[in-house]
């Protein structure tokens, strides 16, 4: 090392020399000039003159290139959706197929035979006019293949005709006791036919001259993308989301209307606005689309005629539970999140579902979970449990992890829950289904045996939406 | 070797001085053979060799001649009153076997042999290649260490090709002392050796089979059913999203039009989707042989009994992955 720094000190000292041209005649080193140690002046001196043929960059240094921005200069000249446009066709519900055959034979549901159980295991059609209540209260989704049939049918299941028997269950009282309100949580597994299960039962309300209120999705609830507005003289503070009630209002109205216009006004709400006399109750809820900031008010009205005595049975759909079982996105004044039980809306239907009020008319309530799009619920996972253990007559029911956080409230609500499993199908209701399929044209395959078990156990012993994209969509 | 040749040259020439006047081309007992060098001097290695390596040389056993008293044996000539008076310090030592300053006695010996028994077999009927037993030979390097000479390969596939005539005799007439001479040339295991435990169906009416795909395992029960599959708990369409999957799962079932006669249980750890889906098809087909041995020609055509040992290849020190060399740079 020593003996290195030596010799570099030499080389600079001969270099020092040869700078100062004064001393260099007479110094004793200018002989040694040529023999430099480093060599480095003469590689940098670049002989040829080229520029560009110095080493290449190293790695990780940036480098100037001009050529880079005028590469690719071909603007792309398709046109772009307009804004607005992508959402819409996201959203867009096809509800038939002109490609599709009709299938022969195929029996709508009717007002007499929807709520029989002899229907299991048939395909059976939606008339004209419960499409349209479906779609204003918009119980069809994008993800279901509704566009790939000529017209809406939905197979009818066990757990369909379960839901059936429920309805018939809240009509019918027995004599000189008040009528039921039922309500059940749908579980299962993701593709099971939760949401499908739902739009039967809102279909079979319909048809049977029910009051249809469905909620399409929990998450619209909380997500923050309506406006809201604290509600006067609530303790402790409620939150009233004016545009979407406003909304709601207007479904109801599309999807009830014949015996929303039928009904008159017997009671005397106070509003912030004058009602005409002898109004009915389509006009009330009229109103309170007109006037959004009053929709809280009006809906709460038209509750409260709908519950009189002798006013028809009412379903009550939430799609989508496990987003208003915890905290919403809105803020209150104090900046903390509001809690989904506090918005008017949801505190409604879950007052409702858990039991906290009853429906004097008789009704069912139906919250669906999702297993596609959910928040981890804690509270509802347990709850759906110990509803099931419960169910199964479970000598021990499972115990709540105690040092787990929890959501209370939900957990309160949803204390003694019954739940509807919707399960798989059984390799008759696939058969039948896929014969569905098969007479639409959808599928072009032998439907036998053989083929309906292979379906069946590859989309997990029977899984409707997974035989749906086995068979239908995904033709090899 | 040649000192081996040696001493068993001496060793003979002694047994044999009372009875001919010049002992040679009398093989004697193949007994003494053994490599010059220690068996450990093979390993090029610092680190202490261990039993495996030394005991997969496979030498012959080797004694050395005992030494000869000549005086003894002068006197003992005498006693027995031979006329002939042969000293036996004038005899000249001739090699037992001709081939001995060949370089490769052993080898050549070898040759001979297995020409003559040949040319002795060679009226018996035989079979075609495909239909003699299956053997798997000594390989060039094997043989090599076994004799401890430098036998080239062309000689070395010469005399494979003798041997592989003799196995092609037909096996109902195939004479013991071919079998004998075939079995120096025979590998110590021979494919087929092992046999794996037959798979069996338990009381609970369940047949086991394990499968490996990747670095996924797979373990499936298979019992009498409808065509329900649970993988961990899950069902099929739960654990596997893609269809493809779901059906690779299943594939030997499904190729066998057995799907809707059987449930699965199967377990499945490691490894990534694909993997694991594929480790089930293994796991499944296995488990259904035990049910149906029959099946298995079906299950070899749909691609169900091979297992597919591709695994991912390890990285390599200065290269950039496996293969990948690092992109070059001046300076």
């Amino acid at each position: 090392m020593a003996s290195s720094t030596c010799l570099r000190r030499f080389s600079q000292l001969s270099l020092d020399r040869a700078t100062q041209p004064a001393f260099a005649p007479r110094s004793l080193l200018a002989a040694t000039q040529a023999s430099c140690f480093s060599t480095s002046a003469a590689r940098h001196a670049n002989p040829t003159g080229k520029k560009g043929m110095g080493a290449a960059p190293k790695r990780g240094t940036k480098t100037l290139n001009v050529k880079k921005g005028r590469k690719d200069t071909v603007k792309d000249l398709s046109k772009k959706p307009s804004p607005g446009d992508r959402k819409a066709m996201r959203k867009r519900i096809v509800l038939s197929n002109n490609n599709a055959l009709e299938v022969p034979g195929l029996k709508d549901l009717e007002k007499d035979n929807a709520l029989d159980p002899s229907n299991e295991g048939k395909v059976m059609g939606l008339a004209e006019n419960v499409v349209d209540a479906l779609r204003a209260v918009e119980a069809f989704k994008p993800s279901q293949g509704w566009s790939l049939f000529r017209r809406p049918a939905t197979l009818m299941r066990k757990e369909t005709i379960q839901v059936a028997q429920l309805l018939k269950e809240a009509e019918e009282a027995p004599e000189g006791q008040a009528k039921k309100t039922l309500r059940r949580i749908l579980t299962g597994q993701r593709m099971s036919g939760k949401s499908t299960l739902i739009l039967q039962g809102l279909a079979m309300g319909v048809l049977r001259d029910w009051v249809v209120i469905h909620l399409p999705e929990g998450q619209d609830l909380v997500n923050a993308h309506t406006e809201y507005a604290p509600l006067p003289g609530s303790q402790p503070t409620q939150y009233t989301q004016d545009l979407y009630t406003a909304n709601l209002l207007s479904q109801i109205i599309k999807a009830n209307e014949k015996i929303l216009a039928s009904i008159n006004i017997n009671t005397n709400p106070s509003l912030p606005f004058p009602l005409p006399a002898n109004s009915n109750l389509k006009q009330l809820a009229d109103l309170g689309i007109i006037n959004p900031e009053a929709s809280w008010p009006v809906f709460a009205a038209l509750w409260k005629e709908l519950t009189q005595p002798g006013r028809p049975p009412i379903m009550l759909g939430l799609d989508g539970l496990s987003h208003v079982m915890g905290e919403s996105q809105y803020m209150s004044a104090e900046v903390k999140r509001i809690h989904a039980f506090d918005l008017t809306i949801v505190r409604h239907f879950i007052d409702h579902l858990s039991g906290k009020v009853a429906l004097p008319n008789g009704g069912l309530v139906l919250a669906a979970t999702t297993k596609s799009n959910s928040p981890t619920s804690p509270a509802l996972d347990f709850s759906i449990q110990v509803a099931e253990a419960r169910q199964n007559k479970a000598s021990d029911l499972p115990q709540w992890n105690p040092y787990a956080n929890v959501d209370q409230r939900a957990m309160e609500a949803l204390k003694d829950i019954e739940v509807l499993k919707v399960g798989g199908m059984s390799k008759e209701e696939a058969r039948s289904i896929m014969e569905y399929y098969a007479a639409s044209g959808m599928l072009r395959a032998k439907v036998d045996e053989g083929f309906v078990t292979e379906k069946w156990s590859l989309a997990g012993m029977g899984n409707i939406g997974e035989l749906e994209r086995a068979s239908v969509r995904l033709r090899v | 070797m040649a000192q081996e040749g040696l001493s068993r040259a001496l060793r003979g020439t002694f047994r044999s001085i009372g009875a001919a006047p010049r002992p040679q081309c009398q093989r004697a007992i193949r007994q003494a053979r053994r490599a010059l060098l220690p068996s450990t001097a093979r390993c090029i290695s610092s680190t202490a060799p261990r039993p495996a390596e030394l005991i997969s040389e496979t030498r012959e056993p080797f004694t050395a001649a005992p030494p000869i008293n000549f005086d003894a044996q002068d006197a003992a000539q005498g006693a027995r009153g031979r006329d002939v008076k042969v000293i036996l310090k004038n005899l000249r030592v001739v090699p037992a076997s001709p081939s001995y300053f060949s370089a490769k006695p052993t080898f050549n010996d070898d040759y001979i042999k297995l020409t003559a028994l040949l040319r002795k077999v060679a009226t018996l009927p035989t079979v075609p290649n495909s239909e003699a037993p299956k053997v798997a030979w000594k390989g060039i390097d094997e043989y090599r260490i076994m004799t401890n000479e430098p036998v080239k390969t062309q000689r070395f596939h010469k005399m494979l090709h003798i041997v592989r005539r003799l196995n092609t005799i037909h096996p109902s007439l195939m004479p013991e002392e071919v079998t004998i001479a075939m079995q120096r040339y025979k590998k110590a295991s021979q494919p087929g050796d092992v046999k794996p435990n037959p798979g069996v169906i338990d009381e609970l009416g369940r047949a086991k089979g394990v499968g490996r795909r990747k670095t996924s395992s797979a373990v499936a029960w298979l019992v009498d059913g409808e065509g329900e599959v649970l993988i961990n708990g899950k069902t099929l369409a739960e654990f596997f999203g893609r269809l493809h999957d779901r059906e690779s799962a299943v594939w030997a079932l499904k190729a066998t039009h057995r799907l809707d006669k059987y449930n699965v249980w199967g377990l499945v750890q490691g490894g990534g989707v694909t993997g694991q889906a594929e480790a089930l098809t293994l796991a499944v087909a296995k488990a259904l042989l035990v049910h149906e041995p029959a099946l298995k020609p079906a299950l070899r055509r749909a691609g169900c009994v091979t297992r597919d040992m591709r695994k991912v290849e390890r990285k390599k020190a200065g290269h950039v992955k496996a293969r990948k060399m690092p992109a070059w740079v001046k300076r």
